[in-house]
């Protein structure tokens, strides 16, 4: 599914998400405790929402000066003897990293989870050009084993059992492991330990990028991403432009609230700032040092309906909370970022037209805005997708004749009375139990699965005409 | 392939047809950073043992052991017990002149191999040397530059004679820091580094910087927390009491 428009329907991933009663309680366990953990970080953390508004504010400031920020980023990478490329579009990015292993003779590339890489099929791309990718965040290397696709922007693995885990471990190291996630942690260890010493390059994502310092800041709690920029001796990292910041002052602002909304810890076991390659005197680090800084679509939403989405941290609380993630997990969604920013960010990287069913997957409740910590309003945006997607006839034209049939009746006072009395007269057969249910043809399609309040016996029009 | 010339230009561009701007702002910067971090470091100077409580607290919260000893002299000791109850037979250190303190003898009494990483050694014969010793041994020791008390948090700058890897590689690290190092806030963290960049080439030797919270950790198969996935297993945190 690397490019382009998916084969499968929405419904039908939704569908067969909803057969599986793993991950149907899998995804309930894990999301429940997400919300738990990142409300309890809160609680204790009166300064939390001025955080949050400073922390937006950050975010808006700097697009309005991005080219400004992203100038100096590059100026200060190059300063510290880095360098810095330009990625227009995924397949650039990729030709980039591919010629860098290609001139280097890498065999093997080290990876710390990064989304930048999914959204661009890097994997493949090494694979193909016979460079050995390993991912190395666990949950990421489950996946990468199982050839699947990451299910949450900070859980990848939430899908899989301990159980499954083992037996693919067995299969594919070698060996019989006992179901026991301390034990096969430390399989993963020792298998991916030995990855570290002997790759030719690292490659990551980055949460931040300090324009100030020219510094990438990586944010992870296993480790993984010190040993990628410590132990190869080629560190790429790839980030998308609007990860870019102006200072330190703003970053320490971000690290108080990031850790908070994604798992309710308060900083993440290890937050790690690289300043380019490795200086003179220093033991360690990488020789060369390599910023990828991609564009692939968010550069015009800069002055477009997603902009806001360009303030995205990636902590993944707004799948924990939305009703639409919590029912059908990550996969369904069809795309590298799930929930309700990800089908922003699919809208933003692959067009609106690929979001022609995602962008009516929510129902617009408001709790993914209430949980973002730079506090995206991803409701309006949606509806604004959804305006979109009808002025643009990319929505299927039965769903724009309904709404502009209801349109009509709802801006003729006359045909509205007259619509709610044929409605109570047709909708006679089909109310049961207070409930209209079993509706015969096309709109069968809707109380399948759900039911509708009926036409009052009197509507409130009729009601009010009496009171006067 | 899209130069950085006509990549700017694009973003120049839309960012000039921006819309319905609202004002903002980013987060307001020490005018003086050294000034501002001066001013920190006497603030602390009198509030350190407080600033001391809440960081053990934190730090014992995500699973650090906390040690505190009288001074520099006594530290040898405390890092050879360390040793001895974890097993560790090899151990790698930051540079002594560094650290303040050199336990290699306390440690080879004990039968303990010790690879210390020296400021100057830069050679590939050393760094070869150094990163196949680093990858063998049981146990750590570094300082820690700055100690951030409200989450836990022992902050390392990477540098000759302090690699990288001293904090990472083996399965217990153990960082030793005296009150000096001690901030209660990442507000305060955050005027520090801007300090530490106005000129990096003076104050900084290294091209990393790392903050350390606990050890690594992970949840990712079925969300059940396990410790020492990739980095450390454990972490001990050494306050030495005498200034």
């Amino acid at each position: 599914m690397s490019e382009g428009l998916l084969r499968t329907t929405l419904p039908d991933r939704a569908g067969a998400a909803l057969r599986d009663t793993f991950l149907q309680q899998a995804l309930t366990i894990a999301t429940t405790k997400f919300i738990d953990l990142r409300r309890e970080s809160f609680e204790g953390f009166p300064q939390g929402e001025a955080l949050r508004d400073r922390a937006r504010a950050i975010k808006e400031a700097t697009l309005q000066h991005l080219d400004v920020h992203l100038e100096r980023l590059a100026d200060n990478v190059e300063r510290l003897g880095g360098t810095v490329h330009w990625a227009a579009t995924a397949e650039e990015a990729r030709e980039i990293v591919l010629r860098l292993a290609r001139d280097r003779g890498v065999r093997m590339a080290v990876k710390s989870k990064s989304m930048a890489t999914e959204e661009i099929d890097l994997n493949e791309a090494l694979e193909h050009a016979g460079v050995t990718p390993v991912e190395t965040d666990l949950g990421e290397y489950i996946i990468q084993l199982a050839h699947e696709k990451p299910s949450h922007i900070i859980a990848p693995a939430i899908h899989k059992t301990k159980g499954q885990v083992a037996e693919l471990f067995s299969r594919e190291l070698g060996g019989r492991f006992e179901a026991d996630p301390e034990v096969l942690t430390a399989v993963a260890r020792r298998a991916l330990r030995q990855k570290f010493l002997e790759a030719d390059m690292g490659i990551t994502g980055a949460n931040f990028a300090v324009a100030d310092t020219g510094t990438v800041v990586l944010v992870t709690n296993e480790g993984n991403g010190r040993m990628v920029t410590s132990l190869p001796r080629i560190h790429v990292a790839l980030m998308g432009i609007e990860k870019v910041i102006p200072s330190m002052s703003d970053l320490v602002v971000f690290l108080d609230i990031l850790a908070r909304s994604a798992t309710g810890q308060k900083l993440s076991s290890y937050t790690t700032l690289v300043r380019g390659p490795r200086r003179a005197g220093e033991l360690e680090g990488p020789e060369e040092f390599h910023l990828i800084l991609l564009d692939n679509g968010r550069a015009r939403q800069i002055a477009s309906t997603l902009r806001e989405a360009l303030y995205c941290l990636r902590c993944g609380a707004c799948l924990n909370v939305c009703p639409v993630y919590r029912q059908i997990g990550g996969h369904a969604y069809g795309y590298t970022y799930p929930g309700p920013i990800g089908i922003l960010l699919t809208a933003m990287l692959k067009g609106n037209e690929s979001v022609r069913e995602l962008a009516h997957a929510s129902s617009l409740c408001g709790a993914c805005k209430d949980v973002c910590p730079v506090r995206i309003d991803i409701p309006r945006m949606l509806v604004e997708l959804r305006e979109h997607l009808d002025r643009e006839k990319i929505a299927p034209w039965s769903e724009r004749v309904v709404f502009h049939a209801f349109r009509r009746l709802l801006l003729s006072p006359a045909a509205f009375r007259l619509s709610a009395r044929a409605g109570r007269w047709l909708q006679r057969p089909f109310v049961r139990a207070g409930r209209l249910r079993g509706l015969p043809l096309l709109l069968g399609r809707w109380t399948r699965t759900r039911d509708l309040p009926p036409v009052a016996a009197r509507t409130f029009r009729e009601l009010w005409k009496e009171l006067r | 392939m899209a130069g950085r010339a006509e990549f700017l230009e694009r973003i120049r561009r839309e960012v000039a047809k921006t819309p319905g701007l609202f004002g903002a702002s980013t987060a307001p910067r020490p005018p003086r950073p050294a000034a501002a971090a001066e001013a920190i470091r006497r603030e602390l100077a009198e509030r350190w043992p407080q600033a001391l409580d809440r960081f053990r607290q934190e730090f014992e919260r995500v699973a650090g052991v906390f040690h505190r000893v009288p001074d520099l002299a006594a530290v040898p000791d405390t890092i050879a017990a360390i040793a001895r109850e974890r097993g560790a037979r090899r151990l790698v250190t930051w540079d002594p002149a560094i650290l303040g303190f050199d336990a290699g003898a306390r440690l080879a009494a004990d039968g303990c191999a010790v690879v210390t990483a020296r400021a100057g050694q830069e050679d590939e014969a050393s760094r070869l040397r150094h990163r196949a010793d680093a990858a063998a041994a049981q146990l750590g020791v570094t300082g820690a530059d700055l100690v951030l008390a409200e989450t836990g948090t022992l902050i390392l700058l990477s540098g000759a004679g302090r690699p990288r890897s001293t904090s990472l590689l083996p399965d217990v690290h153990v960082a030793v820091f005296g009150r000096d190092r001690l901030l209660e806030s990442l507000e305060q963290v955050g005027v520090m580094l801007e300090d530490l960049h106005v000129d990096p080439d003076a104050a900084m030797s290294g091209a990393m910087i790392n903050f350390i919270t606990g050890p690594s950790r992970t949840a990712d198969i079925e969300l059940t927390l396990t410790r020492g996935v990739h980095g450390p297993k454990e972490v001990h945190a050494v306050f030495v009491e005498a200034p």
